[in-house]
């Protein structure tokens, strides 16, 4: 499954600079892997050291944050886009 | 410099009024440091409590979930992933992000300069209602830890527009 992944302004500079991606991927998972053979580095800083989801990432399939669909194993269709952004968050 | 159209000031002002208590939050884009378009996102602060406990982040007041967003914001990560997306297919810059302190000054707390280390290509804007007739506006700069200040020019509208 040929899908597109979105690369946002704060991990670019593991992407050189490159803002979207396509990768074989059918789910989310596989899709952060199959990025992270090509860019190495990036998929530690959405996953933690035991493969789950960084709490302060949050990852889009066709915009829907997969927290509320599968998670990483979030199917993939052709042609979908995979979206990845750091929480932007603070307070007082 | 950030350059912020009066009109996109006042609406700054205004959301912070708004939601006031709670803390309100947003994005700036534009071109060449000058503000085009103020996005206003929902802070979801009341479902990230895990999000600050793990960073040893909440306030002191405790762990009320109803009442984080009184001291805390987090962008609610849908509307944020749209907005970006308008941005870009708009052909504007990302220029800052903006959230309000309604009961402190408009200076960036530790939570704010630890969560600004994904965003340091972006200026961030705070607006404190401290003084309620009198709210303020300032903006920085938050690279690797060091907070630097950037002026902020309000930009008047031509006469007769």
């Amino acid at each position: 499954m040929a899908v597109t992944v979105l690369i946002p302004a704060p991990l670019r500079r593991f992407t050189n600079e490159v803002s979207s991606v396509q990768i074989e991927a059918s789910t989310v998972g596989e899709a952060l892997t199959a990025l992270d053979a090509q860019f190495p580095g990036i998929r530690e800083r959405i996953c933690d050291a035991d493969g789950r989801l960084r709490r302060f990432v949050s990852v889009f399939v066709n915009g829907r944050d997969v927290r509320s669909l599968q998670g990483l194993e979030t199917p993939l269709r052709e042609g979908d886009e995979v979206g990845i952004i750091p929480a932007m968050a603070g307070g007082r | 410099m950030i350059r912020l159209p009066r009109v996109h000031y006042e609406a700054i002002l205004e959301h912070a009024r708004t939601e006031a208590p709670k803390e309100c939050c947003g994005l700036l884009a534009g071109k060449s440091g000058r503000v085009e378009r103020v996005y206003r996102i929902t802070n979801r602060a009341d479902r990230a409590v895990d999000l600050f406990a793990e960073r040893g982040l909440m306030p002191q007041s405790g762990a009320d979930p109803s009442r984080l967003p009184n001291e805390r914001y987090v962008m609610d990560p849908e509307e944020l992933f749209r907005a970006l997306r308008e941005i870009e297919a708009a052909a504007l810059d990302h220029l800052a992000n903006y959230h309000s302190h309604p009961a402190t000054p408009p200076w960036p707390s530790r939570t704010d300069v630890e969560f600004a280390a994904y965003w340091p290509h972006v200026a961030h804007l705070i607006c404190s209602l401290v003084d309620p007739d009198q709210p303020t506006l300032r903006a920085f700069r938050i690279v690797n830890g060091q907070v630097c200040e950037v002026p902020i020019r309000v930009e008047e509208e031509p006469i007769g527009r």
